[in-house]
Order: structure tokens, then sequence, then C-alpha cells
């Protein structure tokens, strides 16, 4: 879509998602797991057949593949954002693009977050909210995230209007 | 003025009813499924046990419930466990509302309800209070709010407010073709399916063969459709007669007052300055006789709905623009320009429809006898689709965006660039070799916000009504000093 913002996240946020996810994964796996262990145990029990089981297994296997290893490099590829006086302008999705404009003087609150996985690689999501709605810029290096917050919250302040 | 007091008693009473009415479906079927034994007793006693228990509830709320004005602040102290202040500055204040449900007419009360940015309204709802301390609350609310308070009282005695109603014959055509009909629908549906397990089969059977000798399958499933569709639209009628009863708009100077409502009066106070958008809807009923409705998005948060105001239920298409130049002058711009959806959209529309069709057909071709009849969904949808496709459109004027897009209801809405929240375009890979994608704005209205889409607009449109919303800051210009600096990040 035409010229894209101009800042990225920071790289490593790929391999942030990559844990994420694999740890969401290991969950699935750990019920997998559980079910196979139940028919091999009970072999008579009518719960779930081998075939069934199989087909889950392998599925589980390509979305694994899929998720954690295609999807983070997409999406970060995808991922940009450009901040100045007047708006905020983000770029977005892994299969469908999302471009959203949000003017500065419309912004309510800025923060930045951090869950545990962020913070181990020093990263933090910027979170801004407008009267209407909320975006993230996901996983940008624990500085530029605080520095993207200030500023932000400054240029806010600057463009003076209310609701 | 308002020293600290509590509210005329009868708001326990009215407390206890607003419980009532807020569960009141669960309560139906609680009553429902409780009332299937022989124990009728049982049900009565618990259906008056529980009432008892709402009142004492209501008493003991209304003991706790205290509210005072001071300093321009309207100070609340309810809760019965855990005891809350709320303090609203006047300043902040959206909207008050002055409403007179069943409870409080009977005690010739009305109820005042503050909406605020930040504070959820239920919980500012002075339930029963003299009209005479109602009024004199919101003056002395709404003060504050304009610093030239005594004159703006003057001038308002002076000047006659502009007043439009709605009347006998419109209310009518409103009830008739309202668009609660979907609504209605699914609630006596459900009803009808309840009503299976009061009468049985046979006798239904044996009551339809009475009434008509020969009758098949088919006929007697048509025979409920029938009547689903006939006492659906009797609630619909009645309940937007109920709703819409005795219309009233005033236009003030700086406010719009509105007045509805059968049994319950509700007061609506809308500053202008508090509009986020205006709504055109054209309902799949009115359309055809050249009717449509006027809804209003003003920023009130703490209600999770968001909140839309109907501005007006009915009025001929041709007075609408006529009528929001003489309500609401703002919304109504000159438009410049106008985009349609390029022709080469037209398939995704369709296909859209196919999508959303296709589910039902299937099911209902697998379960219900004749099911096989259902594929002729298809042909409405296909239409559906293809008025979707004629009806989307974009179209700028001055300072204004106004999006016009169909589901069911052709919806109009008007939004003006500095009440924009965020615009969002959209792109999917199919959609990226059409060169289309979606477009929406955001406003607010309510918790969530609202949201505008016009589907698969061609991309490069797209992107200018985008560039043209960004450039909403004609005043400083010359500031590119700034921007180099940011951009440095």
């Amino acid at each position: 879509m035409r010229t894209t913002p101009s800042n990225k996240l920071s790289k490593k946020a790929i391999r942030a998602w990559r844990v994420s996810m694999s740890i969401f994964i290991f969950i699935l796996v750990l019920a997998l797991f559980f079910l196979w262990g139940y028919s091999l145990m009970s072999p008579e029990s009518e719960f779930v057949s081998t075939w069934t089981l199989i087909a889950i297994s392998v599925f589980l296997v390509i979305i694994t593949g899929l998720i954690v290893f295609f999807v983070p490099e997409i999406r970060w590829r995808r991922w940009s954002y450009e901040v100045d006086k007047h708006e905020i302008d983000l770029q977005s999705g892994i299969f469908i693009v999302t471009r959203t404009l949000i003017p500065i003087k419309r912004v309510q609150h800025v923060d930045t977050r951090q869950g545990p996985i962020l913070r181990s690689y020093d990263l933090a999501d910027v979170t801004i909210s407008t009267a209407a709605t909320t975006h993230r810029i996901p996983a940008l290096g624990e500085e530029v995230a605080d520095q993207v917050r200030d500023q932000i919250s400054t240029f806010a302040r600057l463009a003076e209007e209310d609701v | 003025m308002f020293e600290l007091q509590r509210q005329h008693p009868a708001a326990a009473l009215a407390n206890a009813f607003d419980i009532i009415r807020a569960n009141f479906i669960t309560i139906i079927i609680l009553i429902f499924v409780g009332s299937g034994g022989s124990e009728a007793n049982f049900t009565l006693s618990w259906i008056i046990g529980t009432f008892l228990f709402l009142l004492i509830w209501g008493v003991i709320s209304w003991y706790r419930f205290e509210f005072s004005v001071e300093e321009g602040e309207l100070r609340i102290e309810r809760g019965v466990l855990v005891r809350k202040k709320i303090y609203l500055t006047s300043d902040r204040i959206q909207v008050i509302d002055i409403t007179a449900g069943v409870i409080q007419r009977l005690f010739g009360l009305v109820a005042v309800e503050v909406k605020t940015a930040g504070s959820s309204s239920k919980q500012a709802k002075i339930s029963a209070l003299t009209r005479e301390k109602a009024e004199k609350l919101k003056q002395l609310l709404r003060k504050e709010v304009n610093g030239a308070t005594k004159q703006g009282e003057q001038d308002e005695s002076v000047q006659q407010s502009r007043i439009y109603a709605l009347g006998t014959k419109d209310l009518l055509v409103a009830a008739s073709t309202s668009g609660r009909f979907g609504v209605a629908l699914s609630v006596v549906g459900v009803l009808f399916s309840q009503v299976e397990q009061l009468i049985s089969e046979e006798q239904m059977i044996r009551f339809a063969e009475a009434v008509m000798p020969r009758t098949t399958d088919a006929s007697i499933i048509a025979m409920w459709i029938v009547a689903i569709i006939v006492v659906s639209w009797i609630f619909s009628f009645v309940s937007t007669i109920v709703k819409y009863y005795d219309f009233v708009v005033e236009v003030r100077e700086d406010e719009l007052l509105i007045n509805r409502g059968l049994f319950e009066r509700t007061q609506l106070t809308i500053p202008f300055n508090r509009i986020q958008a205006v709504q055109i809807k054209e309902e799949l009923l009115r359309q055809p006789l050249g009717y449509a409705s006027l809804v209003i998005e003003s920023a009130g948060y703490g209600e999770s709905e968001g909140n839309s105001t109907t501005l007006f239920p009915l009025l001929r298409k041709q007075q609408i623009y006529r009528f929001i130049e003489e309500v609401i002058p703002d919304y109504n711009t000159q438009i410049t320009e106008n985009s349609k959806v390029p022709a080469i959209a037209l398939r995704r529309y369709l296909l859209r429809m196919v999508w959303v069709s296709l589910p039902v057909i299937l099911l209902v071709w697998g379960t219900v006898p004749y099911g096989v009849y259902s594929w002729f969904l298809l042909i409405p949808a296909l239409l559906l689709g293809y008025q979707q496709y004629k009806d989307a459109e974009i179209a700028r004027g001055e300072d204004t965006l106004k999006l016009s897009y169909r589901l069911l209801s052709k919806t109009t809405a008007i939004v003006k660039k500095y009440r924009m929240q965020a615009c969002q375009i959209q792109q999917n890979p199919f959609q990226k070799r059409l060169n289309v994608g979606h477009f929406s704005i955001h406003v607010a209205s309510g918790n969530q916000g609202r949201n505008f889409t016009v589907r698969d607009i061609e991309i490069d449109k797209a992107m200018d009504y985008r560039m043209w919303l960004s450039n909403g800051h004609p005043v400083d210009q010359g500031s590119s000093v700034d921007e180099n600096e940011v951009s440095s990040l």
C-alpha cells in the first residue's frame, strides 16, 4: 500500500514471539500427550480413535512449523510505525494488511507494557488509547518504547483539544 | 444549595424494579422452567420471596445513597457493602437525562442520570427526585458549563426554541416498519419453541385440521412461520409506539432536548459539541416507502453498547437534509467529491453473500423437511449483495466525510474530520489482486466507540482519503523542524 511507515520493530521481536508461540504450542502438545497416553493405556475406550489422534498430531506439527517459524518473521516484516507531530501511522498484519492512522490530538493516554517474555528480551509494548479505540505497537526495544511513549504524550499534550 | 441528602423514599421501589427490569428475561425463563411441575404454590412463594428480598435491598440501598452539589461538583456516596464516593465535576458532564418511569410517575417524581466521560452512568443515577429538585440540579450542573450563565438563561427565555414533533401518522408508520422487527422475531421464535411444552403436538395438529381441512406438513410449517412473523410484528409495533410516543425534539441554543415515551417519559439533553457523528438509517422495510431515521452518536462513556440516540425516528427521504440543516447545520455540508466501489469489486460483494448464506442453507437443507427450498434463499442473498455493492460509497465535503454502506439496511454516516478517532485501511491478498481494500473510521461513542466501514473501495482512493484526513492541521505548516526531530526516533 504505497509508502510504508519508516520505523521497524526491534529485530529481537522475532525471537520473543517465537518463544511465546512455543509456550503456547507446548501446552497444546502436553494436552496431546495426555490424549495419546489415555488412548494407549485403555485401548478399548471409544473416546478418541487412533486415526483422529494421528490427524491431530500431524495438524499440530504443521501449525507449529507455521506459527513458530514463519509467522513471527512475516509479522515482523509487515510491522512498521511512524510517529510525528500530527499523527501516528501503523502498518501490521500477517495475512490481512492493516494501515491505521491516529490523529495525535485524539490520544487519551499512552503507556508501555512488558510481560515476562518481553522483559527477558529487553522489549516492551506501547499501548495507545483514544476515546474509541486501543492500538498497540508491540515489541519495541525498552529505550525506544520509552522514547516513543514520551514523544506521543508530549505531542498529545501540545495538541490541546478535548473529545 | 444542595446539602447532603437522600433521594425520595420511592427510590427503594424504583431500585427494586430496575433490578427486575434488568434481569427480566432471566426471570421469565426461570418462571417458565420452574413452573413445569404442578407445584404452582412453590413458584408463587418463590416469586414473592424474591420480590421481598429486592424490596429490602432497595430500602437499604436507598438509605445508603446520599448526594449533594458542592463547588459545582455532584457528589454521590453510595453502596450497601462497598461504600463508593463519586465526584463529578460539572465541566466533565456530557449529558444529563431526566426520565420518569412507571414507578416515578406514580409518585410524581423523576430520575436523573448523569453521563460523563469516565464514569459509568448507572452509578451516577439518582432514581427518585421531585421534578423541581431535578430541574434545579440540572441548572446547577449546567451553569458551570456555559461561562455566561445568567445571560444564557435570559436568552433562552427570550429566544423561542424550535420544536419538531412526530405526528401520529408518522408514529404509526414508524411502528409498523420498525427495525426492531428482527430482534422481536428471535425472541418470539424462542418463546414459540417453548409453547410446545405447554400444548402437545397432537392438540396442535387437531386444531390445525379443524381450521384447515386439508393440512399437510408443509402448510403447518408455513402456518408456524406466519404466526411467528405476525406475533413479532405486533411486538415490534407496540414496543416502538411505547418508545417513541409523543416524540419531541427541541432545538436550543447549544443543545438538543429530546422527549419521548409512553409509560416512561425520557428526556435527553445532548449538547451540540458532544455530537460525534450522525447516521441516516434507511431500514429495509422503510426504504421502499421512502422513509429513513436519524441517529446521532454522542461521547458519553461508561455505556457498553455505545451511545446512539435516535434524533428522529421517521423522516421522508427528501426531508432528511432539510431537517439536518435546521437542527444540526454542521452536518449538512456540500459534498464536493465522491467515489463508488469499482465494478471489479462486485464479485467480492456477491461471493460474500454466498458465504454468509451457505451455512444457513445447508443447515436448513439437512435438518428440516422441504429444506431443499432453502436454496431459493440464494436469490435474495445475491440481490442483497448487489444492492450492497450499489450503495457503498465514500464522499467528502469541506471537513466532512460521508460513508454509505449496507448490511441489511442502508446506513449513511456523516463524520466530521476533527471528530475522527482513528482511520483504518485493511487489505487481504485477494483484495490486493484487485487493488481494493476496506476503509473504516472510528468515532467515540460509549466505551467501545463505533466504526463505520466501506468495503472494497479502490485502495488508491482509500489512501487519498486517509491522506486528506491526516491533513487536518492547516494551522502550523511551518513547523517542519519539529517533525525532523521526531523522525530521528
